[in-house]
């Protein structure tokens, strides 16, 4: 069980060695190989009816890791991570420059199949927000849209899905009940097993547990160190605790540009930048 | 007292006065839709209610007394007394007029009398075979002004100068006689005391010099009869004798010939045994025959077609009454509808109607036999002459007689018609015609035209709704949503006009082009997407919906175009060069300019707008958050659409086609303008119908206030009322469960 409340971040955190300074990125921060960079951000200017967003943003997150990212409201966290799955698409009037890569494959290139990317690169959402369908048909939306028919597949995907979300035990008597009965910690976690339905290689997860009372982020926080084995997680939050608790790597993010990235027990110990230091000491944000 | 509390009590005592306000608003609201509800009902109910009787005093009269009337004001009856008077009793506190003689009579005895609905004229028979026909008139005066005008009223009867036939050459006593004349002359018949059954027709004919040339042609039809007569019938148009006979037959004599009668043939009363005929009458309007028999058993007969005929009809039983419990003596036509009153051996009065096929009343009289039997001229009170010399008498209130639940929805079997039917024909003009009342093509034609209107409407505003509301631009959208919702400030009289005079005879001209473009359009759009995406991505750009849409419309207007080119060589190809004559060729059916699919796309069109704003606002109103979900989980739009969006905003969708429902089965300028109003039950797509609201609109110069069909047609408004009502209840139910679910998302 994770501690649910920590007086002081730094405590919480086993005080290791500072490591030298390095540049930001690319950074083979804990001895990952290059290679293992899954998604890999250059240069990403991004505007909203030509206000600028995202300033120059080059970033790389490791593969099968939980990289965090912190920073004051408005600095353009959620904006970087819809970059990731394109759903800025849906937005009128982003334009963007710069390119983002997920396993070695360019995102914003024409003939990128953006259906399948989105199969690849799942995404939870700050409020949670599954179907008003029952608990299975919200679990199987994706596998049936990505055209699993087979009632047993679906069944058997349905099952893992719960599984590897934590929420099996308590919804597998009640699957053809409406979703929005479950309580919230439970519907954000039923939203986390409907992305992991399609089989993702990333997760993105805005604010997930922003919503939520202690006990249901403790929950899913847990969450977090079984889905690291599988799957690259993304993970937007404004809880410096929970950036510290859950993550192995933060990039911290102030008005559109990136200050500072490497890995959590450096940015927390030992930040290179005064503007990191003041944000996670609670001097702004 | 501080400002504070001062602005506290003023803002509690607005809160207050509000809350009244509104409360007392909400109130009235439901007070006066509940208030048009009772109304509407108040006005209904006496469809339903039944007949009633009231009994008056009996009067005696004199011995030898046959009864023949009354007046209209219904003061005086009057008859024939022996030897030869015409005698008047009166039926209020009043004296009696003296007794007129009747010279023609000079002696003989009066043997029975017969008055043709609505003449003065009465007709008696005598004991020597003679007809004497007399008119008796009665002249309404004044007398000195009082304050009760009744009783100032005078009531003076006039008697003619009566004429005298000798209808039996054999001078014997008539049993029963029946005449009718009309402008070439005068028919009568009888049946003699000796079971013989005589005919005479008097011709008169002008000639040239101005003077009148009269023939007299006598025919003694005993022998065509396959028993002894004892009842007989002429009707008023000198078509048709019909005589009952004492086994139970009811033979059918054609005189159209006047000079020479022939008998189209006769049935039996009865399947198996036999029962005289005892009485018959013709109903108004001389097409239903009313039998009466020795067992108390009475049906109605009319003529129907019948091609093994000589005269192409077959005189038919068509209803049959509950019976009396004696042989029926007289039957006394109503000459108002198609009521008439039936009295029996036992001295029972009865009253019916035929249209209905109901017994209205059952009267007991004095216990003697009932002789004869009078309707007064309004059909408001019934006088019966008992064996026993006395007159029984009833006031009847009986305004809708003819109203049934059968008769409103279910088949009725009308006069003229081959076979029961569902018939709206609510007047002829006359007394005579049969009034027609069903309500069921009219609900039919509501149905026609809501199913119709429905199928044109929901399709585009829905796929419309789901377009603006998913796929469209949203600048695009901006433009769009309120410019349709303008649509639905045009007025439906611009809509109907439109239709009926514009749109009708345009699609009657280029049926095959209309037809073409059901398919041209929808083809050509997947035609112009197809092309749209073979184009390389580039060139397509990023320009979400709004470029699409500027591309289409030429292609829309070229494909109309083309269809418009093509339809007349259509036409000539595969319909011969004329749609109308191969849609009736080949499906039997016929084309009306004014038709359903006129009808459809007009009310379609009137319809739209509100389904499209509502399905819209239900569509866009799902959060974006469940778009975005499902889009994050590699949906593409239209699966998002389609397994998202529509089923969350399915309850709105529902209840905006409820809406439009509700909308399209009251809508009445548009069907009023653009069908042709025929209450037909047909579904045939090129044939008009009239709804139920049109029904109303075209029927009320005709309907005075009070009468039968002014309260069918607030009938017909309850049934609407009630209609759009659940609709609109089921539609708020749906509306108020998808709040609720909302307000979980
Ligand atoms: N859809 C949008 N349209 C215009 N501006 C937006 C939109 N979404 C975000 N922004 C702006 O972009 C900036 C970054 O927002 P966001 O990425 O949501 O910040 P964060 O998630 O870090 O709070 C903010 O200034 C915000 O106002
Ligand atoms: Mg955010």
């Amino acid at each position: 069980m994770v501690k649910i409340k920590m007086p002081k971040v730094q405590e919480a955190l086993a005080v290791t060695p500072a490591l030298p300074p390095e540049r930001a990125a690319p950074s083979p921060a804990e001895g990952v190989p290059p290679s293992d960079f899954v998604i890999r951000i250059r240069n990403l200017n991004l505007w909203y009816d030509g206000t600028p967003a995202l300033h120059d943003v080059t970033l790389d997150l490791p593969r099968c890791k939980v990289t965090a990212f912190i920073g004051p409201s408005g600095c353009g966290k959620s904006t970087l991570l819809r970059c990731l799955n394109r759903l800025n698409d849906l937005i009128d009037g982003v334009r963007m420059s710069g390119s983002i890569h997920v396993s070695g494959q360019d995102i914003y290139d024409p003939f990128v199949d953006v259906t399948e990317l989105r199969k690849r690169v799942g995404m939870v959402f700050q409020k949670s927000n599954p179907f008003p369908k029952s608990i299975f048909e919200n679990v199987a939306y994706g596998p049936r849209i990505h055209g699993v028919r087979n009632r047993s597949d679906l069944d058997a995907i349905v099952q893992k899905s719960l599984e590897r979300a934590g929420l099996w035990n308590e919804a597998k008597d009640r699957l053809n009940r409406n979703a929005l009965e479950l309580s919230g910690g439970q519907q954000q976690r039923l939203c986390i097993a409907r992305a992991l339905a399609v089989d993702p290689e990333i997760l993105l997860m805005d604010e997930p547990c922003s919503a939520l009372d202690p006990v249901s982020t403790a929950h899913i926080e847990e969450l977090f160190f079984d889905l690291k084995t599988r799957y690259t997680i993304v993970l937007v939050t404004h809880n410096m605790q929970q950036a510290a608790r859950a993550s192995d790597r933060t990039a911290f993010l102030l008005q559109g540009r990136l200050v500072e990235v490497g890995s959590t027990r450096d940015m927390f110990t030992n930040p290179r930048k005064s503007e990191t230091q003041d944000y996670i000491t609670g001097r702004f944000g | 007292m501080t400002e504070a509390s001062i602005s506290r009590r003023w803002r509690r005592r607005t809160d207050l006065l509000a809350r009244w306000v509104v409360r007392a608003g909400g109130m009235a609201i439901i007070a006066s839709v509940l208030g048009i509800f009772v109304f509407i009902l108040i006005e209904v109910a006496p469809l339903f209610r039944r007949a009633r009787a009231a009994s008056a005093p009996e009067v005696p009269v004199p011995p030898t007394f046959l009864l023949a009337g009354v007046d209209e004001t219904e003061e005086l009856a009057f008859g024939i007394s022996a030897p030869g008077r015409v005698e008047f009793i009166p039926l209020t506190e009043r004296e009696a007029p003296a007794a007129t003689e009747l010279p023609g009579f000079s002696g003989r005895t009066p043997t029975c009398v017969f008055r043709p609905l609505r003449e003065e004229e009465i007709d008696v028979g005598t004991a020597d075979g003679r007809l004497v026909t007399a008119s008796v008139r009665f002249r309404v005066g004044f007398g000195e002004a009082t304050e009760d005008w009744r009783s100032s009223r005078t009531i003076t009867p006039e008697t003619s100068e009566p004429t005298v036939l000798q209808l039996d050459p054999q001078e014997k006593p008539l049993q029963a006689v029946a005449r009718q004349s009309d402008s070439r002359g005068l028919v009568a018949a009888a049946i003699t005391e000796d079971k013989r059954l005589v005919y005479l027709c008097v011709l008169e004919k002008k000639t040239l010099m101005g003077g009148v040339k009269r023939t007299e042609h006598r025919a003694d039809l005993t022998g065509e009869l396959p028993a002894a007569p004892t009842a007989l019938t002429i009707d008023g148009s000198l078509e048709n004798i019909y005589v009952g006979t004492a086994a139970g037959h009811v033979v059918h004599f054609d005189i159209r010939d006047l000079d020479a009668p022939r008998k189209v043939g006769f049935d039996t009363v009865r399947a198996a045994g036999s029962t005289p005929v005892t009485a018959m009458a013709l109903l108004i309007g001389d097409q239903s025959l009313v039998v009466g028999e020795e067992s108390g058993a009475l049906s109605v007969w009319f003529q129907v077609d019948d091609a093994a005929s000589s005269t192409g009809k077959a005189l038919r039983r068509i209803r049959e009454f509950p019976s009396h419990p004696a042989a029926v003596t007289a039957i006394a036509p109503s000459a108002r509808d198609k009521g008439f009153a039936t009295g029996d051996r036992a001295g029972r009065v009865r009253v019916h109607h035929s249209t209905s096929g109901r017994t209205l009343l059952s009267l007991e009289g004095d216990g003697s036999a009932v002789t004869q039997l009078v309707m007064t001229p309004r059909a408001t009170g019934l006088l019966a002459l008992h064996e026993s010399g006395r007159i029984s008498r009833w006031r009847i209130d009986n305004p809708h007689p003819e109203i049934t639940l059968q008769t409103l929805f279910g088949k009725v079997w009308y006069e003229g018609y081959n076979e029961p039917a569902y018939s709206w024909q609510s007047g002829g003009g006359t007394d005579d015609f049969e009034p027609k009342f069903s309500l069921t093509p009219l609900i039919f034609g509501t149905l026609k035209g809501t199913v119709y209107a429905l199928l044109i409407a929901v399709p585009i505003a829905i796929l419309a709704a789901i377009y603006t509301a998913q796929f469209m631009h949203p600048d695009l959208r901006n433009l769009i949503k309120p410019t349709i919702e303008v649509m639905a400030a045009l007025p439906s009289v611009v809509l109907g006009f439109l239709a009926g005079l514009w749109l009708a005879p345009a699609m009657e001209r280029y049926m095959p082009a209309v037809l073409l473009m059901l398919i041209g359009i929808p083809a050509s759009t997947l035609l112009a997407l197809g092309a749209w995406l073979l184009l390389p991505s580039r060139l397509r750009g990023r320009s979400r919906g709004r470029l699409e849409i500027v591309l289409l419309m030429p292609v829309l207007v070229l494909a109309g175009a083309a269809c418009f080119a093509l339809g007349g060589p259509l036409e000539r190809a595969l319909f011969g060069g004329d749609f109308q004559q191969w849609w009736y060729e080949t499906t039997g059916l016929t084309y009306d300019q004014r038709n359903a699919v006129v009808v459809g796309i007009a009310m379609g069109f009137a319809v739209i707008p509100i389904i499209f704003t509502i399905s819209e606002d239900a569509l866009s109103n799902v959060p974006r958050h469940l778009v975005s979900g499902s889009l994050a989980l590699g949906a593409t739009r239209w699966q998002t659409a389609v397994r998202v969006v529509l089923p969350t905003a399915s309850p709105g969708i529902f209840s905006a086609i409820m809406i439009g429902f509700g909308r399209v089965v009251g809508e009445t300028m548009i069907v009023l303008m653009a069908t042709g109003n025929t209450p037909i039950m047909e579904w045939n797509l090129f044939n008009g119908f009239r709804t139920l609201s049109a029904n109303i609109a075209v029927e009320i110069p005709e309907a005075p206030h009070g009468g039968t069909l002014y309260r069918i047609l607030f009938l017909g408004a309850l049934l609407l009322f009630a209609a759009t009502f659940l609709v609109n209840t089921a539609a708020e139910m749906v509306r108020m469960r998808m709040r609720a679910r909302y307000a979980r998302l």
